[in-house]
């Protein structure tokens, strides 16, 4: 179970430029839940991931996996547990190195990074099979550096790697926005295949209000740092797209717009 | 056949060095200015040590050693204090003078011309048959810059150097791997600055004394070295002249080798022809020009694929 | 088919342009002398610098005394490598890849450097403008050569400047000298003044140096502590001279200069070096080993075989002192105003 407690987040602190980010904002997300967050930009959702991940401290509150306290562990000794996919697809590998190389450093998540052979051969056939499954050809195209491939087939791959090894978490920060209307498609597909099968405990930002409908099973909508609507199970699940936009629209009218 | 002896002799002394930033230019990204204070670091640890009575195989190990503590330094000041990257190098590279000129002995220049060196010393002169013997200095560089290129191949297939061209690539890829993205720099500026100290060490030895004044320049041969070669010989995503010869593809590390070896012949032709000496730095800044602009133009070629 | 034609092309073109430089010395094209011997000869100056060059102009009218006259019976290759170490190398590999019959190596990196290539190739070095040949290894603890190399050492003559400077201001208790800690001469030349300088009934005030940048900081402190500033030969000070001569005019304490070339620029006087002169004596010792009367390790190394005095009118005036009788007697060169 991932918790976030009484979290306070303040940007730029102390100057005119003070903008209240969080206040007393507080959210638990049970093991094997998907959850979809919407909300109009500055709403705090990316924010919310980066202070899961790590990736900015909290002013004050407290972040538990179970009833560990992670809140002062640095970002890459949480990505032990975590598995992230960014918006950019480049953010998920490495341009300049193979599809096979890739693949070998993705799996060697959470083992020592020593002077034993980079790419294990017996793993080969694995990291093939794996490939294959995305349905892009990639298994064809293992000596090929990654630069070259295109957006969805990174991002694919982003989303393969960031899953390969035994995680908890999965954390995807709005990653279907870059790619074209199909290879979303595609890419968000095969995420529901893969938290299905690995039961993997889900944060997916996006700005695709279907995508936050037809998948999992809570539902977040941020405004100002708060969750304006949170429901999960049967009440999620009756959420309409349309329902969703009337509620946007409502904020818009408060803030003036 | 004395010049191109010369050139090669030199072309793999710097070579060494090369390699070394083409670990913290190429692989890392990283600026690293402190490869001009390493450089004289191994020739001053090396000249100190020679005077000792050292061994002068061992010194190389010493130089490689002492350039990697000066590579962690920089790092550190990077990673731990947060200093920017082409801050933390000239920090340690202005630092490094003055430790420089203490351990060779507070003074600027140091002979070894009576000590034995790799190049000179009784094993050589007894086993190396006379019509060899213009002949052995290349071939002692050859064995130490294939040595040093052999094991940066291999350590760059090892997981940890996987981990080393990742956190160049991607630098958020090496967190999402649970991996500290700062120790992983740290290692690679470490091994850089041991390949810079190490040349420093052979340029010693190569020359028969130490001066404070030989690390003025170095980053210009390395980056001049490693974006000639790549650009000859391996460009990132292109076709190398030496594919369409029908040649077989050769590694970044053999292309910085032959780019430093380039690079020397380039200076010998431009004094040979006479050129004169007070534009040679002219000349050696407005190649590096060149090569850098139509470096940075072929990459925007490949870029839209980014 | 085609593609091997190119290959040969590529590479013939490679080795055209490697082998350009090998392709023997240049041929002198003036007539040869009566004895019908030829030379040519390498210069390398480690940089560029005032006295180094006078040292090179000096070494080839000393060539010229003997009769190796340049465009006639000799020729010169010219090369500087700007205070660089790597070009230096390459510049004494250049020469003897044409096989010059002698390499002279002006100041000690550059001294040091054909000496490490010539030893390989049998050529003969001399060198001028190093300050301590035997620190540098270049000739042995008695002054014997350590090879085929000798030349001729730019040391002070310090005790002779001690002397001229006690002629000059008979009051004076404290001289300043500005150093550079890194130039290994600068600090042989400090110690020799300190341990001279109580003889003269002087005491020495000195301030080290490393870059250009301190040198105007230093001269302030400096200047409040001495009586009167000698200059050596160091090169961050000397190219920062006029720094210091400016500072310590406005103060009215006098500069000493440690060669002619300083004594021009607002130096006081200066019991010293003429570089052309040290030039010219090397010139003559090269010339014995091209001629064959003598060969590099039968020669020890030579230092300058008189101090020259020079003096500045117009500065002098300036700090209302006069130079003793005695000194304008013997003086080599007198200036009368401040070249700028």
């Amino acid at each position: 179970m991932l918790k976030l407690v009484n979290i306070n987040k303040y940007y730029n602190a102390g100057t005119v430029n003070e903008m209240c980010l969080f206040q007393d904002f507080n959210l638990s997300v049970e093991e094997g839940q998907f959850v979809s967050v919407v909300g109009s930009n500055g709403s705090g959702k990316t924010s919310m991931l980066n202070i899961i991940c790590g990736s900015i401290p909290v002013d004050s509150g407290a972040i538990y996996i179970g009833n560990e306290n992670i809140t002062h562990m640095p970002e890459f000794r949480r990505q032990r547990r975590i598995g992230r996919v960014y918006q950019n697809p480049a953010m998920g590998t490495c341009p300049h190195m193979t599809i096979l190389e890739n693949m070998a450093l993705a799996d060697n998540k959470g083992k020592p990074f020593n002077l034993r052979r980079g790419t294990n051969k017996k793993r080969v056939d694995y990291y093939r099979e794996n490939l294959k499954a995305l349905g892009l050809g990639l298994e064809d195209k293992l000596h090929v550096k990654v630069g070259v491939l295109s957006g969805g087939q990174r991002q694919a791959m982003a989303l393969l790697m960031s899953t390969m090894t035994p995680i908890e978490f999965l954390i995807l920060d709005e990653h279907t926005a870059a790619l074209d209307p199909k290879t979303a498609e595609i890419i968000m597909e095969l995420t529901g295949k893969v938290v299905k099968e690995k039961k993997l405990t889900t944060i997916m930002v996006t700005h695709n209000l279907r995508y936050a409908v037809e998948y999992g099973d809570r539902l977040l909508m941020m405004h100002q740092g708060q969750a304006v609507i949170d429901q999960a199970g049967e009440k999620k699940a009756a959420i309409r797209i349309e329902d969703l936009l009337e509620r946007f629209n409502a904020i818009s009218i408060e803030c003036g717009n | 056949m004395t010049l191109l002896l010369g050139v090669l002799e030199e072309g793999l002394i710097y070579a060494v060095m090369a390699l070394g930033v083409y670990i913290t230019y190429k692989i890392l990204d990283f600026p690293d200015l402190s490869v001009d204070s390493t450089f004289p670091l191994g020739a001053a640890l090396t000249a100190s040590a020679l005077l000792a009575g050292v061994n002068p195989a061992l010194t190389l190990f010493f130089s490689f050693a002492a350039g990697a503590l000066a590579g962690c330094a920089t790092g550190l000041i990077h990673v731990k204090l947060k200093v920017r990257d082409l801050l933390s190098g000239i920090i340690v590279m202005t630092g490094l003078y003055s430790l420089n000129l203490r351990i060779a002995g507070g003074r600027a220049n140091v002979p070894v011309f009576t000590q034995d060196t790799i190049f000179e010393n009784p094993f050589l002169a007894d086993h190396v048959p006379g019509g060899l013997a213009p002949y052995a200095a290349v071939l002692i560089l050859l064995l130490i810059t294939a040595v040093c290129k052999v094991l940066l191949d291999l350590y760059l297939n090892t997981r940890s150097g996987y981990l080393l061209r990742a956190v160049g690539d991607n630098e958020s890829l090496v967190t999402s791997l649970a991996k500290d993205k700062g120790t992983v720099k740290i290692v690679g500026l470490a091994i850089a600055n041991g390949f810079s100290s190490l040349a420093g060490s052979v340029y010693c030895q190569h020359k028969g004394f130490f001066e404070i004044s030989v690390g003025t320049g170095t980053i210009v041969i390395g980056l001049a070295s490693v974006i000639i070669g790549i650009q000859l010989l391996c460009p990132e995503n292109g076709v190398s002249f030496l594919t369409r010869l029908g040649l077989p593809h050769v590694r970044p590390t053999t292309a910085v080798i032959v780019g430093s070896i380039v690079y020397k012949a380039c200076i010998s032709l431009a004094i040979s022809m006479g050129m004169e000496a007070n534009d040679l730095k002219l000349i050696t800044s407005l190649l590096f020009l060149v090569i850098l602009v139509v470096s940075t133009e072929r990459r925007k070629k490949v870029k839209p694929h980014a | 088919m085609k593609k091997s034609v190119k290959t040969l092309f590529l590479a013939a073109a490679a080795i055209s342009l490697l082998t350009t430089g090998c392709s023997g010395s240049p041929a002198p094209d003036t007539q040869a002398p009566a004895d019908g011997k030829t030379y040519t000869i390498g210069i390398g100056q480690f940089a560029a610098h005032g006295s180094l060059d006078n040292c090179r102009e000096g070494f080839l009218l000393g060539l010229a005394e003997e009769g190796i006259v340049e465009g006639e019976n000799l020729t010169v290759l010219y090369e500087n490598s700007q205070a660089d170490g790597g070009i230096a190398s390459q510049i004494i590999t250049n020469f003897a890849s044409q096989k010059v019959d002698l390499i002279c190596g002006i100041a000690t990196p550059m001294a040091q450097t054909a000496y490490g290539v010539g030893r390989k190739q049998n050529i003969p070095v001399i060198y001028t403008a190093v300050t301590d040949p035997v620190a540098a290894e270049l000739a042995n603890a008695d002054g014997t050569p350590v090879g085929e190399i000798t030349g001729t050492s730019d040391k002070l003559p310090v005790t002779e400047q001690l002397q001229m400077i006690r002629t000059i201001l008979p009051d004076a208790k404290t001289i300043g000298i500005m150093y550079t800690t890194s130039e290994v001469n600068s600090l042989s030349t400090v110690q020799e003044y300190k341990d001279a300088a109580g003889d003269y009934g002087f005491e020495i005030v000195d301030v080290g140096i490393s870059t250009t940048a301190d040198v105007p900081l230093a001269a302030d402190s400096l200047l409040e502590k001495v009586d009167c500033v000698t200059n050596l030969t160091d090169n961050t000070v000397v190219a920062s001279l006029p720094v210091i001569l400016d500072k310590a005019a406005k103060k009215n304490i006098p500069v000493f200069g440690s060669e002619i070339e300083q004594v021009k620029i607002g130096c006081l006087a200066a019991m010293g070096l003429d570089y052309i002169d040290l030039g010219k004596q090397t010139g003559r010792m090269a010339a014995a080993v091209l001629k064959g009367e003598k060969k590099a390790s039968e020669m020890n190394f030579e230092v300058i075989q008189e101090a020259s005095f020079c003096g500045n009118t117009k500065v002098a005036e300036n700090l209302g002192i006069t130079i003793p009788d005695d000194l304008m007697a013997s003086v080599k060169e007198l200036f009368t105003e401040i070249e700028q």
